[in-house]
């Protein structure tokens, strides 16, 4: 893989998920399937720099609670429903809940975020929930 | 036909009731045409139409790409069209390519604006970056910050939050400490001290034992209230002991000003919509993971940390669940049991307040004994205050474990008794300091004595920490080192870090400065080198003798905790000036015989002299605002003032919740309607369907025999 010879290279995402600063990330291949163009998570260059920029520390907050929403929607459908929910739960905790745990927790948050009472957390609810958070912008963020 | 027209339409009706699960909502929601056409959609789709000059990106979203499923706006660039365009380039959600094509766009726009308005968008973007780069450099400047980033990783952001309350109360200290010079210091050095006051000097009687009583040498240091002296600054409102107690008020109201101010920024965060979310689980999914994480060995723990936040959530749910269900024995048994706790409790802080009393009266009394045993009657109060302080609240720890609360509310009456303990152990030992200094005579500098306690009372508290954390909590973690099978060791168990104790300490001490700071200004100063180094003996107590807590702790409401704490202790010491001044005030025979209110000058004389010295305007001004005319008009508007915030914010809190009412129906109704529209156009399809088979039925000739319509065929067995 040559870069010089051959700009416009794309990165698997095999070889980016294993960068020091995404190991440890439960949510690696999300975010790397987030900022790709063909939702494969094959990066280009201009896409990874894409990356590091909202992640890093000067990114502003509206600019990183989209993304965060996008990192989230694990079913691309820009809304987070109780399966999106369970999915990023399980990944948070390695799936040391049980079933019916993570089904509770994850309807008690739904019960608490969402604002239209359509059972999912559109853009606007998962954005009201993430603005009162005051250090959201201090652990959304990756140092490279 | 007809009945297979009807059967067909009440099918299709009966999908689209409201009852309808919810899978066939979502897939079918997106999937409909009208979607697309909805209003709210169109407005997240602002440069649909417009190209983007390099073509590779749209001007506003990205284009669809081939591996997206879903081609629908994202709601996120939901800013009007001027708005976006006047946004800084990297507020925007787009990719590279198509921030350059922005930024060629925006130049582009620049020769068609004009001159002016060009200079100032030019203007305004340079301002911007000039303040975020001093944000940024004024963020860089602060100290510790690796240590805070160390401690959070292993600790969790509870035990960081101790660590940056230190932080926030050492600024509080060197800020004293620059008002103390401003007002205090400065003046006595520029303008020196009266003439019938004691040279500082190092006397032929002192020793090194003298500085721990605190005699002689101490005594006329500029460390205590005697040394300030009117000296040659003599205008009628413009003299030391003015300055002095300006000074002090200066300091007490910027505390007030600043605390106050912290308190209610954290408290913005906590009351949400009038709703109390003390447990908010979205909060905890969404930013439970800390993006900063590269090790391992930290990333487990995280992981840990957040499954016993859940488990802690799920475990209040099922108390929760299990206090409802309690009969009507059990709930008797419990409150006869909380009773008898209660009054344990109260019998415990009776005793404590005795033990002091006793403690100050003792060591009031000099008699004559050895030097060391003189010395440890002096400190007998500050020894026995300080001791009631590091038991009671461990005990009380243990009865609350006892009660059968949650878990929050048994930390919550912990915190609250801790706190009533150390507040009013301080309180009781400076009224019978009050009274016993008060039985002095004459020519004793009692506002020196009464410093000289304060100070005791704060180095001791130093020393206690120093010798708890070395004697105590360091050996502790040595023979769980050491021999991690022996009894002793797995008596003891492992230690965490206690946050809300720590803290409570932390308040204490800020508190006990805050009441001496008027009788011994250098408090702050003692105070700063104080916090110093129990920053650095807590962060070796913390890396190397706790392990992390497995449950954490919630910071944002601590914040809030902490700031009331300190509100509380900063009240306290205001009335505790207030009163002991107001003591002065009315027993006109004792004056002091020091300090910058020594020689029969009293505060009301001194601003007496000041306000006679003012044209006559300001002094009926200001006669009337300290007479009893004024004061009922302004708690009358006080009043009115808060009264009108009160309701306006009921107000609020009414539209809120019938905004939120009014968005669930519209939504739903929404939904309803896109439903009803999928229905009415695949009822139209089929209905066209129906007529062109029909149609093709009747005009083909060779059937075999069928005069009748066949049943409507499903639609995937059409040949169309």
């Amino acid at each position: 893989m040559d870069y010089t010879n051959e700009p416009d290279c794309k990165l698997p995402l095999a070889l980016i998920v294993n960068m020091p600063e995404l190991k440890e990330n439960p949510f690696r291949s999300r975010i790397v399937e987030s900022f790709s163009e063909d939702g494969m998570g094959n990066l280009s260059f201009n896409e990874f720099v894409d990356m590091f920029s909202v992640l890093s520390e000067m990114a502003p907050r509206e600019l990183k609670a989209i993304y965060a929403f996008k990192i989230y929607d694990f079913n691309v459908d820009n809304y987070l429903c109780k399966e999106d929910l369970e999915k990023t739960l399980n990944r948070l905790t390695k799936e040391e809940l049980t079933p019916e745990e993570v089904e509770l927790v994850c309807e008690k948050a739904i019960e608490e975020a969402d604002l239209d009472g359509d059972n999912k957390l559109s853009y606007a609810d998962f954005e009201n929930m993430i603005t009162r958070a005051p250090d959201f912008l201090s652990t959304f963020h990756i140092r490279i | 036909m007809e009945e297979h027209h009807s059967v067909n339409v009440t099918s299709v009706l009966s999908d689209a009731s409201p009852h309808s699960t919810l899978s066939l909502e979502s897939c079918e929601y997106y999937q409909t045409e009208i979607f697309d056409q909805l209003p709210s959609i169109q407005a997240c789709r602002p440069g649909r139409s417009r190209q983007g000059v390099l073509g590779v990106c749209e001007a506003e979203r990205g284009s669809p790409q081939p591996g997206e499923k879903r081609s629908d706006g994202h709601p996120w660039t939901r800013a009007p069209r001027d708005k976006a365009s006047l946004q800084p380039l990297r507020n925007l959600a787009m990719c590279i390519e198509a921030k350059r094509g922005a930024r060629v766009r925006r130049q582009m726009e620049i020769s068609n604006i004009g001159y002016w308005e060009s200079w100032r968008r030019s203007q305004s973007i340079n301002r911007k970056r000039v303040w975020a780069q001093m944000r940024g450099s004024l963020s860089g400047m602060l100290p510790w910050k690796r240590t805070l980033r160390v401690i959070e990783g292993r600790f969790g952001v509870g035990v960081k939050a101790y660590f940056v309350f230190l932080r926030y109360l050492i600024y509080l200290n060197l800020l004293h400490c620059a008002l103390v010079w401003g007002y205090i210091l400065g003046p006595t050095t520029f303008y020196g001290r009266g003439n019938s006051s004691k040279p500082w000097r190092f006397g032929s009687k002192d020793s090194f034992l003298q500085f721990f009583n605190g005699s002689s040498y101490l005594n006329q240091s500029p460390v205590f209230y005697g040394f300030y002296t009117r000296g040659s600054l003599n205008f009628p409102c413009l003299h030391t002991p003015l300055l002095y107690f300006a000074g002090i008020l200066t300091i007490l109201f910027l505390s007030l000003a600043m605390v106050v101010r912290r308190m209610t920024v954290g408290l913005k965060h906590t009351w949400l919509l009038g709703k109390r979310y003390s447990v908010n689980v979205s909060y905890k999914i969404f930013r439970g993971w800390d993006f900063t994480i590269q090790d391992p060995a930290a990333g487990t723990l995280k992981q840990s940390f957040i499954r016993n936040d859940l488990k802690l959530f799920l475990e209040e749910q099922s108390f929760s669940q299990r206090e409802a269900k309690r009969t009507l024995g059990q709930r008797v048994r419990l409150y006869l049991l909380r009773f008898i706790l209660n009054v344990l409790v109260v019998s415990l802080l009776g005793g404590a307040f005795y033990l002091i009393f006793f403690a100050t009266e003792t060591s009031l009394e000099e008699c004559g004994h050895g030097w060391f045993v003189s010395l440890f009657l002096q400190y007998l109060a500050p020894i026995t205050i300080t001791f009631v302080n590091l038991v009671l609240p461990n005990i009380f720890r243990k009865i609350s474990s006892f009660e059968d609360y949650s878990l929050t509310t048994q930390v919550n009456t912990t915190i609250v008794r801790s706190i009533f303990l150390k507040l009013a152990s301080l309180g009781i030992y400076l009224y019978f300091l009050f009274k016993t200094t008060k039985a002095l005579e004459q020519h004793q500098c009692k506002e020196n004595r009464f410093g000289r306690e304060i100070c005791k009372l704060s180095i001791f508290n130093f020393l206690a920490m120093f010798f708890k954390t070395f004697l105590l909590e360091f050996p502790r973690k040595l023979v769980q080192e050491k021999y991690p099978t022996s009894l002793l060791a797995r008596r003891l168990g492992t230690q965490s870090f206690l946050i809300t104790f720590n803290v409570l300490d932390l308040v204490y001490s800020q508190t006990v400065s805050w009441v001496g700071i008027y009788y011994c200004p250098l408090l702050p100063l003692i105070g700063i080198v104080t916090l110093v180094a129990t920053f650095y003996i807590k962060k070796f107590t913390v890396l190397r003798c706790c392990v992390a807590e497995q449950r954490m702790f919630r910071a944002t409401s601590s914040s809030v905790l902490f700031h009331f704490m300190l509100l509380l202790g900063l009240l306290m010491a205001a009335a505790a000036l207030g009163f002991s001044l107001l003591q002065e005030e009315v027993t006109v025979d004792k004056m002091s015989s020091c300090g910058p209110f020594g020689n029969g000058e009293t505060l009301y004389n001194v601003t007496g002299v000041c306000v006679d010295s003012l044209p006559s305007l300001a002094q009926s001004v200001l006669r009337y605002m300290a007479s009893e005319a004024f004061a009922v008009p302004l708690i009358l508007t006080e009043i009115i003032i808060l009264t009108s915030y009160v309701s306006r914010g009921r107000v609020n809190q009414r539209a809120i919740l019938r905004l939120e009412d009014m968005l669930v129906t519209s939504s739903s109704d929404k939904r309803f309607l896109v439903r009803q529209h999928t229905t009415m156009l695949r009822l139209q399809r089929e209905l066209r369907r129906l007529r062109s088979a029909s149609f093709r039925e009747d005009a083909a000739p060779s059937v075999a025999g069928k005069t009748s319509r066949p049943p409507p065929p499903p639609p995937e067995n059409e040949a169309d």
